[in-house]
C-alpha cells in the first residue's frame, strides 16, 4: 500500500490506534479511504489475527431498543454473532426476533444503544454518518425482499446505478453492469423496466446491483420470499456461488429452511437473543 | 440525474398533476398580484404622469381624486420661492356628463395646464397642439360603453355646458367605477365652475442645480396651511389611501397577499406530496449508499424540473387571461418583473418543500428498507 496516501500517523497495517477518540477517527478516516484494514483494539487481550477474523463481522453485545416508557421494545439485548469471511451464513427465527435489526446493524443503518457492530474489520457504531455511508458503498451489497429496484430505471440502469454509487467516475459502468447482467441469464432483459419482470428475475437484478462495484460482504433479507420455488432456488445458488467462488461473506436472513443446505452456519434468533449460533451477555 | 430525469417521465400522470398544481398555484400568485400591482399604480397614475417635482395640495388631502380648492395666493407665493422653474395647476372634481342621446352619467373631470406633464393626458400639450382643439375633451378607450359617443368629435353637455369629445386614449380607464374625462384646465374650471385663479392642486418644478428637497423646505416654511409634497411621496400617500384605507383596496390587497400565501402553499404541498410518494426510493438509495447530498440532488432536480415546467405553463396560461381582463379590469396591469417575482418564491417553495420531505428519506428509519 503506497504510504504517500496516508498521515504520518498511519502505517501500512494499523493494528493500533491512538488514545484519544479524535486522533483515532482521523487514523481510521485516513487509512479506511486508502483501503486499509484498521483495528480498534477494544479487548487487548485477543491477538491481531485472532481481532481480525473474529470481527471481520459482526456484533459484541449489541442491545438496541425502539419507543420509549411502556411501548419500549428491545429487538436485540446483549447479542453477540460473529460472520467469517468466505462464507453464507443464515440468520432465522420467528417474526419480531430481531433478524432485520441485527441485519440493519451489520449494514450500518442502525447503531446499538449498547454493545459494537464490525463491518470489515471496523468498529462501526462510532464513525460518523458520512463514514458509514461510505462503508455501505464500498463493502456492502443489499438484496431485498420486495427487491427495491428503481421502477423508473431499466434493468442495465439500475444495475448501473450500483455502479455509479460505488464508483461515480466509472465510465464504463453500463458495459459492467450488462456483463453482470448476464452472468445471470438476464442479458436480453437488459432494457426491460422492473414491472416487466417476473418476480424471479427482478431479484436476479436486485443481486446484480448488490454485486456491482464488488462488495466483499452481501446482505440479503429474505431474498426468497416473494419467489417461488424454482427462483427462490436460483437465488440460493447464485448466493452460495457468491461465497464459492468470489470469497464473498453472504448472511441471509430468511424463515425459508431451504436456505439451510446451502448455509455453512445457521444462527437463530428468539426474542431478541441467540438461541444458537452466537451468544448473549 | 438520471434517475430524477426518469422518475419525472415515468410517471406522467403524476407528472402532470405536479405541474397542474404548480401552475394553478402561479397563475393565482401572478393573477392577484396582476391586480395589486394594477391597482396600485391606478392609484397613482396621473399624479406620475405629471413631470412636476413638487406637488402643493390643500392640507389633509390623502388622493389625487379628493382635493380640494387651493387659495389663489399659494401659487403666487410657491412661484417667488428660490429654485422654483415653473408653477402649474391641475384640478379634478366630479361632474354631471349627458350623453348625445341624453343619458346621464357622473365622471371625473381633470383639468390641466399644458405643461404639467408630457405623459399627462390633457388636449393641449405641445404634442397634441394643433391636431384637435384646445378644449376637446378625451376619454379612455376603456370607458367607451359609458361616455356612449357614436363618433369622434361629438358634442355632449357637462354640468350642462357644452363640450366636445375629440379623442380616444389609453390607459386612463376608470378604476373607481366613475369614467375620467380629461381637458384643459381652462376648460376644466369653467365647467366645474371654479373661480379663474383657483386650484386644487399647484405642481412645481424645479430649476437645474437646485435641490428638490431644499426648495420643498422652502415651500413647506413659506406656505405652511398646505401640504408640500414631492410627486413621489405624493403617489405614495395616494396609494397607500386607496390600498389601506378604502375596503376596495384592503379587499384587493388581501386577495393578493392571500393569493401569494395560498399560492406558496399549493406548491409546497404538491412538491411534498409527490416527493414522499418516492420517498422509499430515496430510502433505498441512501441505504445502497448514496451520499446524503446525492440523495438531495436528485429530489430537488424532480422539484426543480416540476416547478420550472409548472412555472412556465402557469404564465403561459396567465399572460393571455390577464390581456383579456383588460376589457373587464382595465387598470390589471402585470409588469415584466411580476412573473419573475412570483416565479423565484414559487421555485424557492418547490425547493424547500421538496428539503423537508427529503429529510425523512435521508433520516431513514432503517427497517423501511426491509420491510416488504
Amino acid at each position: 500500500m503506497p504510504k504517500k496516501h496516508l498521515p504520518s500517523t498511519v502505517y501500512e497495517d494499523v493494528t493500533e490506534l491512538p488514545p484519544s477518540r479524535t486522533a483515532r477517527n482521523r487514523v481510521k478516516r485516513a487509512a479506511y479511504s486508502a483501503g486499509l484494514a484498521v483495528e480498534d483494539r477494544l479487548e487487548p487481550s485477543l491477538g491481531v489475527d485472532e481481532a481480525r477474523s473474529s470481527r471481520f463481522l459482526g456484533v459484541e453485545g449489541a442491545t438496541v431498543s425502539f419507543g420509549q416508557g411502556d411501548a419500549r421494545i428491545w429487538p436485540l439485548r446483549g447479542v453477540s454473532v460473529t460472520f467469517q469471511r468466505g462464507t453464507l451464513s443464515l440468520v432465522m427465527g420467528p417474526s419480531g426476533s430481531g433478524k432485520t435489526t441485527l441485519l440493519s446493524m451489520l449494514g450500518c443503518l442502525l447503531s446499538p444503544d449498547e454493545g459494537s457492530v464490525f463491518v470489515d474489520d471496523v468498529l462501526v457504531n462510532q464513525l460518523s454518518e458520512t463514514e458509514k455511508t461510505a462503508i455501505r458503498q464500498k463493502k456492502i451489497g443489499f438484496v431485498f425482499q420486495a427487491f427495491r429496484l428503481f421502477h423508473s430505471l431499466s434493468a442495465i440502469d439500475n444495475v448501473a446505478l450500483g455502479f455509479e454509487l460505488r464508483d461515480p467516475k466509472q465510465s464504463q459502468r453500463l458495459e459492467m453492469a450488462r456483463q453482470l447482467l448476464d452472468q445471470f441469464g438476464l442479458g436480453d432483459k437488459c432494457n426491460q423496466e422492473p414491472n416487466e419482470l417476473s418476480p424471479g428475475e427482478r431479484q436476479r437484478v436486485a443481486v446484480a446491483r448488490a454485486l456491482a462495484g464488488d462488495p466483499p460482504i452481501l446482505l440479503a433479507d429474505e431474498p426468497t420470499a416473494s419467489l417461488d420455488a424454482q427462483a427462490g432456488r436460483n437465488i440460493c445458488q447464485i448466493l452460495r456461488n457468491q461465497v464459492d467462488e468470489h470469497g464473498r461473506t453472504v448472511v441471509v436472513v430468511s424463515h425459508d429452511p431451504r436456505w439451510r443446505k446451502f448455509a455453512d452456519r445457521t444462527i437463530t434468533l428468539c426474542d431478541g437473543q441467540v438461541e444458537q449460533g452466537g451468544r448473549n451477555l | 440525474m438520471k434517475l430524477a430525469w426518469q422518475n419525472i417521465i415515468h410517471d406522467r400522470s403524476r407528472f402532470s398533476v405536479t405541474v397542474l398544481g404548480v401552475s394553478f398555484a402561479v397563475f393565482l400568485m401572478v393573477f392577484q398580484g396582476s391586480l395589486l400591482v394594477g391597482f396600485l399604480r391606478a392609484a397613482s397614475r396621473l399624479i406620475d404622469a405629471s413631470d412636476a417635482d413638487i406637488w402643493i395640495t390643500a392640507r389633509g388631502v390623502q388622493a389625487f381624486e379628493f382635493g380640494t380648492t387651493l387659495e389663489s395666493r399659494v401659487r403666487e407665493m410657491a412661484a417667488g420661492v428660490p429654485g422654483v422653474l415653473a408653477t402649474d395647476r391641475v384640478c379634478m372634481a366630479f361632474a354631471v356628463y349627458r350623453t348625445p342621446k341624453g343619458k346621464q352619467q357622473v365622471v371625473a373631470l381633470v383639468g390641466a395646464d399644458p405643461n404639467v406633464g408630457k405623459r399627462f393626458p390633457v388636449p393641449d400639450v405641445p404634442e397634441l397642439a394643433g391636431e384637435i382643439s384646445p378644449d376637446a375633451v378625451l376619454y379612455d378607450v376603456s370607458d367607451r360603453d359609458l361616455i356612449a359617443v357614436p363618433a369622434l368629435p361629438t358634442e355632449v353637455e357637462i354640468n350642462r355646458h357644452r363640450a366636445s369629445i375629440e379623442r380616444q386614449i389609453q390607459g386612463y380607464g376608470a378604476f373607481l367605477g366613475v369614467p375620467f374625462l380629461f381637458t384643459s384646465y381652462r376648460n376644466a374650471i369653467r365647467y366645474l365652475g371654479f373661480g379663474p385663479d383657483d386650484a386644487m392642486y399647484v405642481v412645481l418644478r424645479v430649476s437645474k442645480g437646485s435641490s428638490v428637497a431644499d426648495v420643498k423646505q422652502s415651500l413647506q416654511e413659506r406656505l405652511p396651511e398646505v401640504d408640500v409634497l414631492t410627486r413621489d411621496e405624493f403617489a405614495h400617500k395616494s396609494r397607500m389611501y386607496w390600498t389601506i384605507k378604502t375596503g376596495a383596496g384592503g379587499a384587493i390587497l388581501t386577495a393578493a397577499v392571500l393569493g401569494f400565501l395560498i399560492g406558496l402553499v399549493v406548491v409546497s404541498q404538491t412538491i411534498y406530496a409527490n416527493t414522499m410518494e418516492n420517498i422509499e426510493e430515496y430510502a433505498t438509495l441512501k441505504a445502497l449508499g448514496a451520499p446524503r447530498s446525492l440523495v438531495a440532488r436528485v429530489v430537488l432536480t424532480q422539484a426543480l424540473l416540476c416547478g420550472t415546467v409548472g412555472s412556465i405553463l402557469g404564465l403561459i396560461a396567465v399572460i393571455p387571461v390577464i390581456n383579456h381582463a383588460t376589457s373587464l379590469i382595465p387598470w390589471i396591469y402585470m409588469p415584466w418583473w411580476l412573473p419573475a417575482v412570483m416565479v423565484v418564491p414559487s421555485l424557492t417553495m418547490c425547493s424547500l418543500a421538496s428539503i423537508a420531505s427529503v429529510r425523512s428519506a435521508l433520516t431513514v428509519e432503517p427497517g423501511r428498507v426491509f420491510r416488504a
